[in-house]
């Protein structure tokens, strides 16, 4: 335990006078190395972006290294725990409290101005933040639209977009017919609910005078259960099972499925399976109560954080800044189809119909209860358990107090 | 009749038991869009390799794999060595505490290993063994060195020991002796145990999760089995036809060894 | 033998040196943590401070704890008791076959066994699968038209059975293949005397074989126990212990609170508790093995 404080006695030390690592690679470059999600970004991206970033800084030898998902969390709190830690590491929205609290990552706070942070997206900027300090810098953000299949709209003689609810329970129901799926909607697919528990004026959870409490038994929650019940019953998606179990775009490119809820990203996938829909594929921003606005939307995304363990933090700093900048952000959204991080960018999205619905959309975005626990409720898919109850016929208002005393608890359990 | 009757149950536990393995070699050779079909087809009507050619192209598969081997394989072999010499003080020598070591080693067949996870974290941390591949080795070692253990020492008790005596007489020094009588008789019985150790350490991923940390060449391929997962879903035909590749070795030295294995096993534990 | 000497000491130091370090140590480790409040903040910065027995308290006053005892206990003994009657019913048969499908069937054995166990738990989660899964495919196909679409992941009891049917699935092989050899290993005559003195079948199976593979069928059982009661990866993956609650056994628990809520100190407590349990249900085994 001795060497474990000393050496980040040592650690912080370095990083208070930005000397960065010349001390433990005296000649060559710093090799910095850096976490990414699978799937984030394409190679062909990180290529660019590596070779672009070694040029300007031949002090440097950027490691790239894509995490697969399984064991991520472990991985990271692993990473963090270690006295060699990954100098940026890529971290999921509703993750980041957790690691933030935990002080294992560098408080970035001083840093905020230098990175233009004043119009960071909310939930992006707020799950990176505890006690005003601010551990996590917003990277990239997505947020789901309705996907369809144009030549099902057609079919059904659908020449519009619904505007509000009412209307899609509406053409739902006429395009679920013969063979076909009105929407693939899986029983689990929960960032969906809380989507329609936010427009509802409901909440997952909320805080009260310092302790956690589950709200999913308010009559506001439960009415957007009700809805998202019937929804789902107009096609037929396992009611057991969340939209990765199976790939939904995957049942999407058998061609018999007018709709499903995914991040506009999911096209590429569409078409790596089905080549054909290459024009088939409409957008529109999950539609909301009222034809003014666009449904409430989860903001899913991802925040960039430095280990304190790392042994280049400033030069780790400087990779952060230049991966949240404008030139890669731009890059990043037109690439990926994902929001950049600050609000003022979003014009890059203009003019493509997948993002433009994913743009209007995320005016409305939310982010999930901000406490470090959050992803402990996650993790043990205690919603999703709810939500197959309710839908396979259990009591809504008993099963909604179950799960909700159950988030109370996690949420209020020590760190 | 009876015959009959015998040769039907027997098919259907054949069909039951390989049902599931035929699943996922089928699956692994569908395309995409019937793997996902409405009604399932138990024949792939165009057999594809593209997802082999996906499984195998996945960055790191030749490195994990090159990893792979020589964790387990050192792992196994070492327990093997191990657990003869101590299988030997057990069977062949009456000692102060011998009951007491037979009951640990035992009992060390219980160890919650997901529960060490965290203390051989922070033992790796302290002692400069994370993303090291002997500290990775070492694990596995001990993860099958007590089942080995067990099962040689009862293999061993099944070996008259007259055998040895008389080569002994026969003027052999003892270590002579047991390498000339004993160690063939014992042969099938280590190849059974070596399999079990293989299919063990071969699998594990929890381990080499948080050990290997910032040296990601060294991982094995566990990791990369779980690889094929993204935010939109697991690519299952991938993963599929990555599992076939990833239980293949295992398959080959099980066919290899098939006739000694269950023979191994029995000895061992019928004297036990 | 005589030997007074150094050597039995000797031929056991490695086995002695490697377990004290690579499992007493992590073993003591996991004591201490499990008498300290040790979190997440903890693990990445050390520091940890003592609270005495007061995770241990916080866990056995606790009524989930025992519920997932008991849940436990259920758990081993459903699928031990299969494991064990369907290892020797396979094994039966194996030695009654002829040659041509006693090979088909053992290689299939050993295909079983070999399958990864990642790969065969996402093929088993895909079987039942509600809309496109086999299993239901063929229920309904063969008439039981409840069946379509039924959501056994929706529910504890079919839940809690899939992951019994996966688990013996997964274990037959090693019972059944172990067992077959064992009885190669019982002479000819003795059946043969048994049948002439008029037994039947099942008479010679209790008088004849039972007897002769006692130990064998101890050391399966012993084994099984230990596998069944901390199989861990096949519950996550399905269910992550639910739903609500119905298939959290002792290690899921542990995963649960220690990796998930970062609680290591109340997971390492309840890891040594599953230990203790365990040594207690197989106690009759241990005192086996020091008398032999």
């Amino acid at each position: 335990m001795k060497n474990r404080i000393l050496a980040l006695a040592a650690v912080f030390a370095l990083g208070a006078c930005g000397g960065g690592g010349g001390q433990q690679e005296p000649t060559g470059p710093a090799r910095l190395t850096v976490w990414i999600m699978d799937g984030s970004v394409t190679q062909d991206l990180l290529k660019t972006f590596e070779t672009r970033y070694e040029a300007e800084h031949p002090d440097v030898d950027l490691a790239l290294q894509i995490q697969p998902w399984d064991g991520i969390g472990e991985r990271v709190t692993a990473a963090l725990a270690s006295t060699d830690a990954p100098d940026v590491i890529e971290v999921g929205n509703t993750q980041v409290a957790q690691y933030a609290a935990s002080g294992g990552v560098t408080d970035l706070t001083a840093r905020i101005a230098d990175l233009q942070g004043e119009d960071w997206l909310p939930g992006l900027a707020q799950p990176g933040n505890i006690d005003g300090k601010q551990y996590g810098i917003p990277w990239y953000a997505a947020n789901r639209v309705v996907v369809y299949n144009k030549d099902l709209f057609a079919e059904a003689d659908i020449d519009e977009p619904p505007k509000t609810r009412d209307e899609w329970l509406n053409i739902t129901k006429k395009l679920n017919k013969g063979g076909n799926q009105g929407i693939y909607l899986t029983g689990q697919t929960w960032y969906a609910l809380a989507g329609f528990v936010w427009d509802e004026g409901g909440d997952l959870a909320i805080q009260e005078g310092g302790a956690w409490k589950g709200v999913l038994d308010t009559p506001q929650a439960l009415a957007g259960m009700e809805f998202y019940q019937r929804l789902q019953a107009l096609g037929k998606g396992p009611k057991d099972a969340d939209e990765a179990n199976p790939p939904q775009h995957e049942v999407f490119a058998q061609g018999k499925v007018a709709q499903i809820i995914a991040a506009p990203g999911i096209a590429a996938r569409v078409l790596e399976v089905e080549p054909g829909f290459k024009d088939k594929l409409g957008f529109f921003p999950i539609p909301g109560k009222t034809p003014d606005k666009p449904g409430a939307v989860f903001t899913g995304g991802s925040d960039l954080i430095v280990p304190v363990a790392s042994r280049h933090q400033e030069q780790a700093y400087e990779v952060v800044k230049a991966l949240t900048g404008e030139r890669f952000q731009t890059e990043l959204a037109k690439e990926m189809a994902f929001v950049p991080n600050r609000t003022s960018l979003a014009g890059v999205l203009a003019g493509d119909e997948a993002t433009a619905a994913m743009a209007a959309g995320a005016a409305q975005g939310r982010a999930t209860p901000n406490t470090p626990n959050w992803a402990a409720v996650e993790a043990t898919s205690v919603i999703k358990q709810y939500m197959t109850a309710v839908l396979t016929g259990g009591d809504p208002r008993a099963e909604a107090r179950k799960v909700s005393e159950s988030i109370t608890t996690t949420l209020n359990s020590g760190s | 009749m009876r015959r009959l009757a015998l040769n039907a149950a027997a098919l259907a536990v054949l069909v039951m038991t390989i049902f599931p393995v035929y699943w996922m070699f089928l699956t692994a050779f569908k395309p995409t869009r019937d793997i996902q079909a409405r009604t399932p087809s138990f024949w792939p009507s165009a057999p594809t390799l593209e997802h082999f050619v996906t499984a195998v192209n996945a960055p790191g598969f030749w490195t994990y794999w090159r990893n792979s081997l020589l964790v387990t394989v050192v792992a196994v072999l070492l327990a093997l060595v191990v657990a003869l010499l101590a299988a030997f003080a057990v069977t062949r020598m009456r000692w102060r505490g011998r009951g007491a070591f037979v009951v640990m080693v035992f009992a060390a067949q219980m160890a919650p290993w997901e529960a060490l996870l965290v203390p051989v974290f922070i033992i790796a941390r302290d002692t400069e063994l994370l993303d090291s591949l002997a500290m990775l080795t070492g694990v596995y070692f001990m993860i099958t060195l007590p089942f080995t253990i067990v099962t040689l020492r009862g293999f061993l008790a099944a070996i008259p020991l007259e055998l040895e005596e008389a080569a002994q007489v026969d003027g052999c020094s003892r270590l002579v002796a047991f390498r000339r009588v004993v160690f063939p008789l014992l042969a099938p019985g280590l190849m059974a145990t070596s399999l079990f150790g293989f299919i063990t350490a071969w699998n594990e991923f929890a381990f080499v999760n948080v050990l290997i940390i910032k040296e990601q060449d060294r991982r094995t391929l566990p990791v990369w089995l779980s690889s094929f997962r993204d935010v939109f879903g697991t690519d299952w035909g991938a993963t599929m036809a990555a599992a076939s590749l990833f239980a293949l070795p295992a398959l080959l030295l099980f066919l290899f060894l098939q006739r000694r294995v269950g023979v191994g096993m029995t000895a061992g534990a019928v004297k036990g | 033998m005589r030997n007074r000497s150094l050597w039995p000491y000797l031929l056991i130091a490695p086995t002695v040196a490697g377990g004290a370090f690579l499992l007493l140590y992590p073993m003591l480790k996991a004591a201490l943590i499990s008498l300290q409040h040790f979190r997440m903040g903890e693990l990445i910065r050390g520091g940890a401070e003592f609270v005495g027995l007061g995770n241990y308290a916080e866990l056995l006053a606790g009524a989930e704890f025992w519920q997932v005892v008991l849940r436990t206990l259920a758990w081993t003994a459903v699928n031990v008791v299969l494991i064990v009657v369907l290892s020797t019913g396979v094994a039966l048969m194996l030695v009654r076959l002829r040659r041509g499908m006693r090979l088909a069937l053992m290689s299939a054995l050993a295909l079983a066994w070999a399958t990864p166990v990642i790969a065969a738990t996402t093929v088993f989660q895909w079987l039942f699968q509600s809309e496109l899964g086999v299993v239901n495919w063929a229920l309904a196909s063969l008439g039981f038209e409840s069946f379509r679409g039924y959501t056994w992941f929706a529910d504890g009891a079919a839940t809690f059975a899939v992951l019994v049917i996966l688990v013996v699935w997964q274990s037959v092989p090693f019972g059944a293949l172990t067992l077959y050899a064992g009885l190669t290993t019982i002479p000819g005559e003795l059946y043969e005397s048994a049948r002439i003195d008029g037994g039947t079948g099942w008479q010679v199976f209790w008088r004849v074989t039972l007897p002769m593979l006692r130990q064998l069928f101890a050391l399966i059982v012993a084994l099984e126990v230990i596998w069944v009661a901390k199989c861990f990866p096949q519950i996550w993956v399905l269910s992550q212990g639910g739903p609500d609650g119905a298939t959290t056994t002792l290690p899921v628990y542990a995963f649960k609170i220690a990796r998930v809520l970062h609680r290591y100190d109340l997971g390492s407590a309840v890891a040594l508790l599953t230990v203790v349990l365990l040594a207690v249900a197989l106690v009759a085994n241990l005192r086996r093995m020091v008398r032999s």
